[in-house]
């Protein structure tokens, strides 16, 4: 097999596999922080419970974003060491910010936050929780700009020898594609969140189990899942579609499936791209929208897939489809939420249990439209790694062979098996417990008890 | 700058090995203290909180490096392929036997996350062991300055027996810890191991300084060194006079101490390589050699140097916050 198929399939399987994880943390750290600080500050026996839930269910999604995440790191090194060797001044700097001031502040604080002995939150724990909070946001930003910068690079030149030196860090980390960038990114993972927490509520209303914690869940929820897939669409998406147009115009064509450049260019919301064609076959169009989503004016002028060198295409078909998996699902999730919403504030929701089945089964498909998301962006960045500066091919590491890479895919493949598995297990196990259960079910022993002054 | 840079990525790792090592050992040492389950529950739980606080000194120490040294970083990584990857692989075990082996209350569970974790935990330490015995031998690299060699060439003697150091030397500053936040059963224990092991590491302690000097010779601007060993041997001493006066704290601090002392003398040794090359004298990647460009260092240095102190400063809150012993009842 050619080893850069071996490192690009390795590297997009461990990536997208990690990513599950980070979402739920992400999405989920600020109901913890919140709940925690309210229970500290009220001393509210229920919020203090439904703090401990969340705090449990954030755990296990932060055991496992630990576990895969350290592989990413060792990977770049590893399967992509030209990359590493030439744009490492750069591109590091983003991951030393993010092990320095995020990683670190969101492991040790999580300590307290998860082994303290006192049953009811402190202000010491309700502090922990938002500093825990705010190191995965921060780690998220972080990553992102390293991402963002391999889309659209800034802030570099090139020496003599081909390595890319760091000219401008501010610009690195500011610039606006990294910023939009980011901005997305952690309202799909808050959206996320929204949808966890109304879906569990929605699951313990249906099953008539917690009502009272249930409708707090689905309230809260349901308004976080609102407010986030209004963002996801506008402005975040809108500016993250308006950079991909100025400045990786090839990936914008593979995602609406324009073949021929056109003038007041349609939006195709079906349709099935055909690359021995050269075109979209059974499409249904919206006249002009695409020349006013890529440059806000119905005329512009949008240049096709067949206005660019076939050597400088992406995979069309996945980004294609991808793309219309995400913005198609973005537009599912505005539309149930807003009914949601509309019915929560007439105080229905919670009488509709259609309405509740929807939440409870929609739990899964941010996850799905995020994934699908990250295809969009990381293929159709193809043939790229750096975009316009360095092509994937360039970049894998020439003293590691296929067969290694392979062997060690499968590796992780049944580790990341098993690893998924025991996720869900024990994932479902706390669910099933719930937040009032958990005094009475039998938690694992603690037979220890902690001397002296254990702080404050 | 690029000496700036060696000894913030020294410090950085030195940093990881007196954490991480410390609730490494302890994990790997834990059948051996903790004889009943609720022995090892508590066992555990004094490094619960902090394990991944401390592996997290080596997340960001590879980061670290890749900013600093890209060169290397790519060298390394891709021509320790295979032993990195299991490396990591190990990790990752190691970090769900921590987490998961709570919870579940069923007895199989734990046992079988119990045996995974000293399992490796254990491995994890000869393998770094291992790792640091080939870095002092140096290394087959071709003129690109990538790795050329085997697997088999990465198991030599003398890096084997870096390993077995390294594994008796972690489990001595386990079990200072354990003394240091336990009570009762797996305390007494682990005193009746520290008597033992002490002589053990003291052995290998004089037998790997004579090889490596055996194997390296003595560094030619590397007078100074030879203080190293008097401080070892003197924090190794004071270790033993604070077991023996009833001083846990003191004791785990001597056995950091000596370890740091271990640390500069293996990156005072390799210096000014970062990657010698095998045999030695035959060069290696230099700290001199193709530095990123200043601003990038510069950036980089200020990111570690100025993360450090504030990881250190609000770290030390929680230890204190955390500390107190726990009892086995
Ligand atoms: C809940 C998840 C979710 C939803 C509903 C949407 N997105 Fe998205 N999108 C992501 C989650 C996401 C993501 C996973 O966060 C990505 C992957 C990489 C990135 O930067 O964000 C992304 C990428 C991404 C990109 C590519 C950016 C790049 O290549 O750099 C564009 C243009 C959009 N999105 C635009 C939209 C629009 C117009 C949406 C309207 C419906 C939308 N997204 C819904
Ligand atoms: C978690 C979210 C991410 C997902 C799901 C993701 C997904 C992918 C996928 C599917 C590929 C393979 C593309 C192909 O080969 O056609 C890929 C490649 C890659 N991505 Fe990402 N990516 C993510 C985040 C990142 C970030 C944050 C970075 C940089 C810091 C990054 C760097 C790379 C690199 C170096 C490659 C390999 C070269 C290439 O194939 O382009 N990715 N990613
Ligand atoms: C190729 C890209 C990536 C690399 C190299 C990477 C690296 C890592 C590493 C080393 C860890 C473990 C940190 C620890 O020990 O505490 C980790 C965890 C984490 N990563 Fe990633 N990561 C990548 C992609 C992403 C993306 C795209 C996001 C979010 C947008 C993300 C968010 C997180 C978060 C929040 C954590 C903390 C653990 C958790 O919450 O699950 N990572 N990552």
């Amino acid at each position: 097999m050619d080893p850069v198929i071996a490192d690009r399939l390795q590297f997009a399987f461990t990536v997208m596999f990690h990513y599950l994880f980070p979402i739920a943390t992400i999405g989920l750290a600020p109901f913890v922080a919140v709940y925690t600080w309210k229970a500290a500050r009220t001393g509210d026996e229920e919020t203090a419970r439904i703090a401990r839930f969340w705090t449990r269910i954030f755990a296990i999604n932060f055991a496992a974003g630990v576990v895969t995440g350290i592989p990413m790191q060792f990977q770049f090194g590893t399967n992509w060491a030209v990359f590493s060797r030439r744009s490492g001044p750069l591109i590091a700097q983003p991951l030393a910010m993010e092990s320095m001031f995020a990683f670190f502040l969101e492991s040790v604080f999580l300590g307290i936050l998860l082994y303290r002995r006192e049953r009811a939150p402190t202000m010491l724990t309700a502090w922990s929780a938002v500093l825990v909070c705010a190191g995965a946001w921060a780690s998220g930003f972080f990553i992102i700009t390293a991402n963002a910068w391999m889309q659209h690079p800034v802030g570099y030149s090139i020496a003599p020898d081909g390595t890319i030196r760091l000219v401008n860090i501010w610009a690195v980390l500011f610039s606006p594609f990294a910023l939009w960038q980011s901005a997305h990114v952690l309202t799909g993972a808050l959206l996320a969140g929204g949808f966890i927490v109304a879906g569990i509520g929605a699951y313990y209303l249906l099953s008539q189990r917690e009502p009272q914690i249930g409708r707090r869940f689905v309230r809260a929820g349901c308004i976080v899942g609102f407010v986030c897939s209004m963002l996801i669409v506008f402005p975040t998406g809108d500016e993250n579609g308006r950079d991909v147009t100025t400045y990786e115009p090839v990936k914008l064509a593979a995602m609406e499936g324009l073949f021929a450049s056109e003038k007041g260019a349609p939006l195709a919301i079906i349709g099935m791209p055909d690359t021995s064609k050269n075109d979209l076959i059974d499409p249904i169009f919206v006249p002009q929208i695409l020349s006013i989503l890529a440059y806000g004016n119905p005329d512009a002028n949008v240049k096709g897939l067949r206005a660019y060198a076939h050597g400088l295409w992406p995979p069309v078909e996945l980004t294609y489809y991808a793309y219309h998996v995400m913005v198609g699902l973005g537009t599912i999730f505005m539309g149930v939420y807003a009914i949601a919403v509309l019915l929560l504030f007439r105080d229905r929701l919670f009488s509709v249990p259609l309405m509740l089945w929807a939440l409870m089964l929609l739990m899964p498909f941010p996850y799905i439209a995020n994934e699908a998301g990250w295809v969009v962006s990381e293929v159709g960045r193809q043939p790229w790694i750096i975009y316009g500066i360095m092509r994937t091919t360039e970049g894998v590491s020439p003293n590691v062979a296929s067969g290694e890479t392979l062997f060690t895919l499968i590796g992780f493949a049944g580790m990341y098996f098993l690893l998924g598995v025991l996720f869900l297990l024990l994932v479902l196990r706390e669910i099933a417990i719930g937040p009032s259960g958990a005094e009475q079910a039998a938690r694992p022993s603690t037979p220890l008890r902690m001397t002296g002054d254990g702080g404050a | 700058m690029s000496v700036a840079a060696f000894v913030v990525i020294a410090f950085m790792l030195t940093m990881y090995v007196l954490l991480d090592g410390y609730d490494l050992g302890v994990a790997a040492i834990a059948p051996l203290i903790g004889r009943t389950e609720r022995e090892r529950d508590a066992v555990l739980a004094s490094i619960g909180p902090f394990w991944n606080g401390n592996e997290v000194w080596l997340v960001a120490s590879v980061a670290a490096l890749f900013a600093l040294f890209p060169e290397v970083y790519a060298s390394a990584f891709s021509g320790f392929y295979l032993p990195f990857v299991v490396a990591l692989w190990l990790l990752m075990f190691r970090g769900l036997a921590l987490e998961l082996r709570r919870h579940l209350p069923s007895e199989l569970w734990r046992q079988f996350w119990d045996a995974a974790l000293s399992f490796s935990s254990a491995l994890l330490i000869v393998t770094f062991g291992v790792a640091l015995g080939n870095l002092l031998r140096g290394l087959p690299l071709n003129a690109a300055g990538y790795f050329q060699g085997t697997f088999d060439d990465l198991l030599n003697p003398y890096a084997l027996l870096v390993a077995v150091f390294a594994l008796v030397t972690l489990g001595q500053h386990g079990a200072a810890f354990v003394l240091m936040r336990v009570e009762g059963g797996p305390a007494a224990l682990a005193t009746r191991l520290l008597d033992r092991s002490w002589w053990v590491v003291l052995i290998l302690y004089a037998g790997v300084t004579a090889l490596t000097l055996v194997v390296h010779g003595l560094p030619a601007r590397g007078g100074w060194l030879l203080v190293l060993p008097v401080l070892s041997l003197s924090a190794l001493t004071a270790l033993r006079v604070s077991l023996k006066q009833g001083r846990p704290g003191a004791a785990f601090t001597m056995s950091s101490v000596f370890l740091a002392t271990l640390l500069v003398a293996t990156a005072g040794t390799i210096y000014p390589y970062i990657l010698p090359a095998f045999p030695p004298g035959r060069g290696g990647i230099s700290i001199f050699a193709a530095a990123p460009s200043s601003l990038a260092v510069a950036s980089a240095l200020g990111v570690t140097i100025l993360g450090s102190i504030l990881v250190l400063l609000y770290s030390s809150v929680v230890w204190k916050r955390m500390a107190g012993k726990i009892r086995v009842e």
